[in-house]
Order: C-alpha cells, then sequence, then structure tokens
C-alpha cells in the first residue's frame, strides 16, 4: 500500500513544522494559566521544614534546571522563577502548576511524583528567590563600603 | 522528543537476535503522543498513534493485541513478510495522592493485510518507594524507586474474539532512576491463559538528552 509511507511522512514533516513553531511568545503571555481558588489556598505541609529544601533542591536539578536554569533564573526555554510575578503566588498555585503542567507552554506535568516531592520543589523555589534577596542586599552593602567616598570618614579612622 | 508541548513524537529501530534461528533487522516504529487538554485533570486523557513498518520477525512486544501466539520460524523468512501497522491507543491516568494509575485502550490495524480491527488493553499502577527526596545524592535510596503492578492483554479483532486464543499477563514492575538522566525498568509478565506465554520479560533503558538553551 502506498498510502502507508504517505501516512509516515506526514507526521514526520509535521513535526518538523511544529517544532520550528516559537511558543516563547505564549509562554510570557500566559496570564490565565491560574490554578483554581481551592487548589490555590492549598498549604505547604513543608513550611516549616527548611531542612527539606536540600531535597527540593536536588528534584530541582533533576528535573528542572534543564529549562529554568539551576538557579531557577530561566532560560530561553522556561521564564525566571525568582522573579517577584512567580514569587507572588501562593504556595498552593505553585504546587498546581508543578502538578498540572501546561501544554500550551510545553511546561510538563509533574504529577508522577510523589505529592511531598512536589511540596519540596516549591520549597526550594521560595528558598531560591529568598537567596537571591539576601545576596543582593549583601553585594549592595559590600559595594556601599567599597565605593564609600575617601573625604567621609570611617568609624575606625575616627576612633 | 518534545515537539510541543501537547505533542511528543519518539522514533525506535527494531531488531532481533534469536539463539539457533539467526538475527535481523526488523524494522522501525515511529511513536506519537498528543495531550489535548492544557491542565492535568482527575483523568488525563492522552491520544497514542503509532506507525509501524516492521516485518514478521519483530519480537517486541510492547504491548498486546488480537489473539494467538506469535510466529516462531526461521528469521530469515519471516523478515520476507512485512507489515505497515497504524495503532491508537486512548490512554487515561490518575494521579492519586502518592499512586500513579493508568488505563490504555489499544485498537491496531494492519494496512497491509486485512485482519480486520485488533484490540488490546493495559491497566497499570504504580507508587514511588520514598515520598521525600533527600537533600543528598543517592543512587539506592527509596526515592529513586517505583514499583507497581500492570496486567496487559490482547481481546481479539473484528474478526472474532475467540477467548480460549487470547493472551492476557500479569506483571510486577519497577523502575529505578539510575543517574539524573537515565532510568531502567524491568517487568516479568505470567501468562494467565493457555496461548500466552509463560513468561514475558521487558526491560527498558531510557536516557534524556540534555538540551539547554541559556539566556
Amino acid at each position: 500500500m502506498r498510502v502507508t509511507p504517505m501516512i509516515a511522512a506526514a507526521l514526520l514533516v509535521g513535526s518538523i513544522v511544529l517544532r520550528a513553531q516559537p511558543t516563547r511568545g505564549a509562554r510570557d503571555q500566559n496570564t490565565r494559566w491560574m490554578a483554581p481558588a481551592a487548589e490555590s489556598a492549598k498549604v505547604n505541609p513543608l513550611t516549616n521544614r527548611s531542612d527539606m529544601a536540600a531535597g527540593g533542591k536536588k528534584l530541582f536539578q533533576q528535573r528542572c534546571a534543564m529549562c529554568h536554569a539551576e538557579d531557577a533564573s530561566g532560560t530561553t526555554d522556561a521564564p525566571d522563577l525568582t522573579r517577584s510575578t512567580v514569587q507572588r503566588q501562593s504556595d498552593g498555585q505553585l504546587f498546581w502548576k508543578i502538578t498540572s503542567g501546561n501544554t500550551r507552554t510545553g511546561m510538563p506535568t509533574f504529577s508522577f511524583l510523589p505529592p511531598l516531592q512536589r511540596w519540596q520543589l516549591v520549597l526550594y523555589i521560595r528558598s531560591q528567590s529568598d537567596n537571591r534577596t539576601t545576596t543582593s542586599a549583601v553585594d549592595q552593602l559590600t559595594r556601599r563600603v567599597r565605593y564609600a567616598p575617601q573625604s567621609a570618614p570611617s568609624r575606625q579612622t575616627s576612633d | 522528543m518534545g515537539l510541543t508541548g501537547w505533542w511528543t513524537a519518539e522514533l525506535y529501530l527494531e531488531s532481533v537476535t534469536t539463539r539457533g534461528a539467526g538475527n535481523g533487522f526488523t524494522g522501525w516504529r515511529l511513536e506519537n503522543r498528543f495531550r489535548p487538554l492544557r491542565d492535568e485533570h482527575r483523568v488525563t486523557p492522552v491520544l497514542y498513534v503509532e506507525y509501524e513498518s516492521i516485518n514478521e520477525a519483530s519480537r517486541i512486544q510492547k504491548e498486546i493485541v488480537g489473539s494467538g501466539p506469535l510466529p516462531f520460524e526461521r528469521i530469515a523468512e519471516l523478515t520476507e513478510e512485512h507489515a505497515h501497522e497504524l495503532e491508537v491507543k486512548l490512554i487515561l491516568s490518575s494521579a492519586l495522592g502518592a499512586w500513579n494509575v493508568s488505563e490504555n485502550f489499544i485498537v491496531e490495524r494492519n494496512l497491509t493485510e486485512s485482519e480486520g480491527f485488533e484490540f488490546g488493553y493495559s491497566v497499570g499502577v504504580a507508587h514511588h518507594l520514598g515520598a521525600l527526596a533527600r537533600g543528598t545524592a543517592c543512587r539506592l535510596c527509596p526515592e529513586t524507586f517505583v514499583v507497581g503492578v500492570e496486567a496487559y492483554g490482547g481481546l481479539g479483532s473484528t474478526e472474532g474474539f475467540a477467548r480460549r486464543e487470547q493472551r492476557h499477563y500479569v506483571a510486577p514492575v519497577v523502575s529505578w532512576r539510575v543517574s539524573d538522566r537515565s532510568t531502567l525498568k524491568a517487568s516479568v509478565g505470567f501468562g494467565l491463559t493457555s496461548s500466552s506465554d509463560h513468561a514475558l520479560v521487558r526491560v527498558g533503558y531510557a536516557y534524556e538528552l540534555p538540551v539547554r538553551r541559556h539566556r
């Protein structure tokens, strides 16, 4: 039958065409991807277990870093998770997004992971935001001291 | 390979090696999975379409359809009998807490010969051994293992649903995440009917290619 190689060829050509389609625009404009209220209100059962973030970091490196970068700062394939638009979202919202995925943006579903591991990922994403804030605060402080005007006497010289 | 968020495709090349009956290239298959819904639901459907260009020597039984045993003539003779097949599967999956449940209903059509439509099924349940991930690297800790049970078999075809010729199996399955990117999966299916093989061993190794682009 001649129709069968045609089906295979059509599938292959279709794959190449679809591979070439940009998805970034769709991802950045993805404001309607929101969890149902009940899901969004869920509380992270590991909130007070900061020791669990290390496990979340390992999971993040294994499952998410390929697209979101190792420090969650994003790549051309996936957004920066440390930015405020992400960090303002509730734990339940992030958990739902990790669980559910989004076929429109290429975000895979991670519902196959046990729920506590998905909460560990949420914990790690939160910790990245905290780390970044702390780091930038420390950087600013260091910069201020290092580039302080020469005329301004420091406490040590005046003492 | 993820072509889009809702479409993944995989290409397989097949060959066979037997003890005494010969070896040979048995063909190729192109698998496509389409996820029609944007989000995960209680029951999430996936449409699976596979095109196979194989010959009768193929021994890979990724799924069981139809009825009757496999032909066991010499490989050289079997490789001359080509078959173009189209297989469609409705895959339904659910995450129930730490359990993952999936049900597949399979329809296959041999486009080369008029064998009617052949039917099959597969149901499975799987559970991670470790609920939490450790903070340290580990290869043999519970979190790297998933265990489960599968049942699969052929139901016959539109040409006939002879119950005596149906093959049904039940199989314990274990999956081990060997490294961050690779997984080893193995199962031993035990035949439940007289037409079924006594044991059907399936071993699979998957490696995820790292494709990373930074800003």
